[in-house]
C-alpha cells in the first residue's frame, strides 16, 4: 500500500523552527529579502512581495523568535509587481514591473528607510516604455550602483520573452539615477547585426536577463543569468561596455530559465540555479549547478544539488524544482558561506547542501512547511531564502504562507 | 596534509576553501548533519523498556523513531498505526516504531527515506532497542563508514542499562552483559529502589571495573534526568584509568595527546592497530589537535573499521588536549602508547 505524504505537518532535518509571521494576511513573497539595521539598533527585515495589491513589507527581527511587522506598503496599480527589492545602507531600492508593455509606472524607486516605520521615496527610476515591462530583479550592493533586470524605453525585442536586459544604473546622487551601461545578448534586440538566438524546442520563456550579481571581490565582473540563454560572465571593467568573457547553457536538451549565478570566489566555483516554472514539475528536471570557473571563460559543470525524487514531490501542488539561493549578497547583514548552498524548491520546502567536496554535494538539512492556510495549490511554495549573519534563515512562501525563520543545525 | 580514509583532500586542493577543509567542512558536534542514533543495551530483564517507555513519554524524546529487536515489549497496544507499512508505528506521542526486520540497515534506509518523504513525522534521533543478549559491537559497526547509513546516521551515545539488584552478579557470570557494559558510553543502574546500598555499590564497582570511563547514572522510580540521553561526552584527557586487563582481557583507557599530532604519522598509527589487533578493538574514539588544521579531529573505530575523520569548528569543552579512549581485548595500555609515541615521534 501506498504510504501518502504528510502536508499537515512541518517535515524537518537539521533545522528549527523559530518563528512563522503571516505578514497580516498577505504573504505571497518574491524574491526580494535584504536586512537593514537602524539607529535604535534594530534589524529590519525587507520583503518584496510576488504579485498586487502590496509592495513590500518590513519586519523587524532583531529577537528571531518574535518577529514584529514593522510597515507593509501598497502598489499603486493592480497589474504591478515589485518582486525584487535590496537595501543598501539607509536607501531601500524597490524593482517594478507590469503585467503588459506599455503599461506604468515601470522601473525602480528609492526610499530612504532610515525611519523603517515610514519609508521615504526619494527617486524613481522610469524604466517604461512601448516595449517594457519595467524592472523583473535588481542588485544594490555598493551604495553606488544598481545592477538590474530592466526593459527600457528605447529597447525592442524580436521575441516578447526578449525584452529584459542588463542595466547598470548609477545612484550615487539616490535622487538622480542614470543609466551608464548596459548589455543585452546579441541577436535579442531589433537592429542586431545577428539573428534571433534560437528558442527552446516546447515552452520557451525568451532570453533576457534574471539576476545580475555583482561582488566586491571582483568590482570588474557581472554574473548575469540569461533565462533561456543561459549564463554570462561580463567584464564590466568599463562600465558603458560590458564584454562577455564567459558563458554557460544546458539548454537544450534542458527547459532553461536559468536564474541565478553565485561564484565562490576562493574555491574558483560557482553555483548556478535554474527555476521550476511550471506546476507539477512538468519542466522538471530544474537543478542547481555546481560549476568550476578557475577559467571563467570555460566553465564546467562538475555536479549538480542531489534533490528528493521528482515522483514524491511533482503532484503535491504547484511547483516542485530549483528557484533561489542564499546568494551571499556583500552586505554586512548577510551570511557567507562557500561551503554551505541554500535554496528553496517550493513543495520540497527549504534545502541545505554541503558543498565542501563540490564533486560529491550532500544534503545536510531540509525544512518543508506545513501547507499554509488558504493556500491556492495546497502545498507550501517556498519562494526565496536569505541568512543574516547571525545565521538566522529567512525564507519566504510564493502565495500565502508569509515568512518562517528558521535556526541551522548543522 | 594527507587526509586517510577520505576522499575530500585532493578535492580540497583543487577549490580551497576559505577555510581549508582537509576532512570536509568543519562541523559543530562529531555527528556533524547526520542523524542522532542513541543505541539502548542491556542484560534481559534490566529495566531498558521501561526507560525507553519513559523517555519517549517525554519532551525530550518527541520525535524519537524507535527501531526494537521484539516487536511487543515497547508496549504497541498504546500506539497508534498510521500509513499501513508493516513496520512502521506511531506512538501516541508522536514517536515512530519499528519492528526490526532481518537487516537493521535496510530498516534505517527506509526509515530515512520515509522521513525525507514526508511519509513520517520528522526524526529528530533514532533509538536502537537492542535484544538482552544482543552484543551491539555489531550495531556500532554499521555506523563506522562513509558509505551505507554511516553516511546518514551517527551513534551519539551507547546507553547500557545495568540493575541494581543483581547486576553485579549477571556481569560476572554473563559475558554478554560485560560486553554491553564495555562498549557504552554511559550506565544506567536501574531498579536501585529494589535494592540496599550494598548491592548498589557492588554494581557500580563492577561497571567500573569492565569500564572505567563510563559515567553512571542511577535511575530512580524507573527515569533518568533527561541529560542522561544526550550524546555522550569524552573522558578528560587527564583521565586516569588503571588500563588494567579484566575478565576475559577486556580494557578500557585513556591515551591523551596534548600536543598537536602530526596527522601522516598519526593514521599509520591507527593503521598499525587495526591492521595488527583490528579483531581486538572493540572501540576507539577521541579527539586529538592535528598539526595545520584549525579544529580538532574526532577519531572512531570499530574493530578494523575507521570512520572518516570528522574535524570540529572548536574544542567542545574546556579541554582542548587531545585524548582517545581505547577499549580492547588483551590491549595494554603502555604497549599502545609505544605505537603511537614510535610513529609519532619519526
Amino acid at each position: 500500500m501506498t504510504v501518502m505524504p504528510r502536508t499537515d505537518i512541518p517535515v524537518a532535518r537539521n533545522f528549527k523552527l523559530l518563528s512563522h509571521h503571516e505578514l497580516d494576511g498577505f504573504g505571497g513573497i518574491g524574491e526580494g529579502m535584504s536586512i537593514s539595521l537602524t539607529k535604535d539598533g534594530r534589524r529590519i527585515l525587507w520583503l518584496a512581495h510576488e504579485s498586487a495589491p502590496k509592495n513590500f513589507t518590513g519586519v523587524d527581527v532583531t529577537d528571531p523568535k518574535h518577529p514584529k511587522m514593522v510597515v507593509q506598503t501598497a502598489l499603486p496599480q493592480p497589474y504591478m509587481r515589485s518582486n525584487s527589492l535590496e537595501v543598501c545602507g539607509d536607501i531601500l531600492a524597490v524593482a517594478y514591473q507590469c503585467k503588459e508593455k506599455g503599461q506604468t509606472p515601470a522601473g525602480m524607486e528609492l526610499f530612504d528607510i532610515s525611519v523603517p516605520e515610514s519609508p521615504r521615496s526619494i527617486a524613481f527610476f522610469d524604466a517604461s516604455g512601448p516595449h517594457s515591462r519595467g524592472v523583473h530583479q535588481l542588485w544594490f550592493c555598493d551604495g553606488e550602483y544598481v545592477h538590474m533586470a530592466a526593459g527600457a524605453a528605447d529597447f525592442e525585442s524580436h521575441y516578447k520573452g526578449d525584452d529584459q536586459f542588463y542595466r547598470i544604473i548609477d545612484v550615487r546622487n539616490p535622487s538622480k539615477p542614470h543609466e551608464v551601461g548596459r548589455w543585452w545578448m546579441p541577436g535579442t534586440r531589433v537592429g542586431d547585426s545577428v539573428p534571433p538566438p534560437e528558442r527552446l524546442p516546447g515552452k520557451h520563456a525568451g532570453c533576457r536577463a534574471h539576476n545580475t550579481n555583482v561582488y566586491p571581490d571582483r568590482p570588474d565582473r557581472a554574473y548575469v543569468c540569461y533565462v533561456d540563454g543561459g549564463m554570462f560572465i561580463l567584464d564590466i571593467s568599463d562600465k558603458a561596455n560590458p564584454k562577455p568573457v564567459g558563458h554557460w547553457a544546458n539548454s537544450p536538451p534542458y527547459h532553461g530559465f536559468m536564474h541565478t549565478a553565485v561564484p565562490l570566489f576562493d574555491r574558483g566555483l560557482m553555483i548556478v540555479t535554474d527555476e521550476s516554472t511550471s506546476d507539477a514539475a512538468a519542466d522538471w528536471p530544474k537543478l542547481i549547478w555546481v560549476l568550476d570557473i578557475r577559467d571563467e571563460s570555460r566553465p564546467v559543470p562538475i555536479s549538480t544539488l542531489p534533490l528528493p525524487p521528482v515522483e514524491a514531490f511533482a503532484n503535491r501542488g504547484g511547483r516542485y524544482g530549483s528557484h533561489n539561493i542564499h546568494e551571499n549578497t556583500p552586505h554586512p547583514t548577510s551570511w557567507k558561506s562557500d561551503t554551505i548552498v541554500l535554496g528553496t524548491f517550493y513543495s520540497a520546502g527549504v534545502r541545505a547542501f554541503d558543498i565542501s567536496n563540490p564533486y560529491q554535494p550532500q544534503e545536510v538539512g531540509y525544512y518543508i512547511p506545513e501547507t499554509p492556510a488558504g493556500s491556492p495549490k495546497g502545498a507550501i511554495q517556498l519562494n526565496d531564502v536569505f541568512v543574516d549573519e547571525r545565521g538566522i534563515v529567512y525564507t519566504v512562501d510564493r502565495f500565502v504562507g508569509g515568512l518562517y525563520v528558521l535556526e541551522m543545525d548543522f | 596534509m594527507s587526509s586517510r580514509w577520505t576522499s575530500e583532500a585532493l578535492t580540497d586542493r583543487l577549490f580551497p576553501a576559505a577555510r581549508p577543509a582537509p576532512f570536509g567542512r568543519a562541523q559543530k558536534r562529531p555527528r556533524g548533519a547526520r542523524v542522532p542514533v542513541i543505541v539502548v543495551t542491556g542484560f534481559l530483564g534490566a529495566g531498558k523498556t521501561t526507560l525507553v517507555k519513559r523517555f519517549l513519554a517525554s519532551p525530550e524524546g518527541t520525535g524519537t523513531a524507535v527501531i526494537v529487536n521484539e516487536f511487543g515489549e515497547i508496549g504497541i497496544d498504546d500506539a497508534l498505526l498510521r500509513g499501513a507499512t508493516d513496520k512502521t508505528v506511531l506512538l501516541g506521542n508522536g514517536c515512530l516504531c519499528c519492528a526490526s526486520r532481518s537487516d537493521l540497515e535496510t530498516t534505517l534506509q527506509e526509515l530515512l527515506a520515509d522521513a525525507r518523504l514526508g511519509r513520517v513525522p520528522s526524526m529528530a534521533r533514532v533509538l536502537i532497542e537492542t535484544s538482552g543478549l544482543a552484543d551491539p559491537l555489531p550495531i556500532l559497526q554499521s555506523f563506522v563508514s562513509d558509505r551505507g547509513i554511516g553516511r546518514e546516521m551517527a551513534v551519539d551515545l551507547v546507553l547500557a542499562v545495568v540493575d541494581a539488584v543483581d547486576g553485579a552478579a549477571m556481569l560476572a557470570v554473563a559475558p554478554e552483559a560485560r560486553r554491553q557494559v564495555a562498549l557504552a558510553d554511559r550506565v544506567v543502574v536501574s531498579k536501585r529502589d529494589l535494592a540496599d546500598t550494598d548491592a548498589e555499590n557492588a554494581v557500580r564497582a563492577a561497571i567500573a571495573a569492565i569500564n572505567p570511563q563510563a559515567e553512571i547514572v542511577v535511575a530512580q522510580g524507573g527515569e533518568i534526568p533527561a541529560s542522561a540521553w544526550a550524546a555522550s561526552e569524552l573522558p578528560r584527557s587527564d583521565f586516569l584509568a588503571s588500563g588494567a586487563l579484566h575478565s576475559e582481557g577486556v580494557s578500557s583507557f585513556v591515551l591523551p595527546f596534548p600536543r598537536p599530532v602530526a596527522w601522516p604519522a598519526f593514521a599509520q598509527a591507527i593503521d598499525a592497530l587495526v591492521a595488527l589487533r583490528g579483531a581486538d578493538i572493540l572501540r576507539m574514539k577521541g579527539l586529538v589537535a592535528v598539526e595545520g588544521l584549525a579544529g580538532p579531529l574526532v577519531v572512531q573505530v570499530v574493530r578494523h573499521l575507521v570512520h572518516p575523520p570528522v574535524e570540529l569548528t572548536d574544542w567542545p569543552d574546556g579541554d582542548r588536549a587531545g585524548r582517545l579512549v581505547v577499549i580492547g581485548r588483551g590491549l595494554e595500555r603502555d604497549r599502545v602508547a609505544a605505537v603511537f609515541d614510535a610513529l609519532l615521534a619519526l
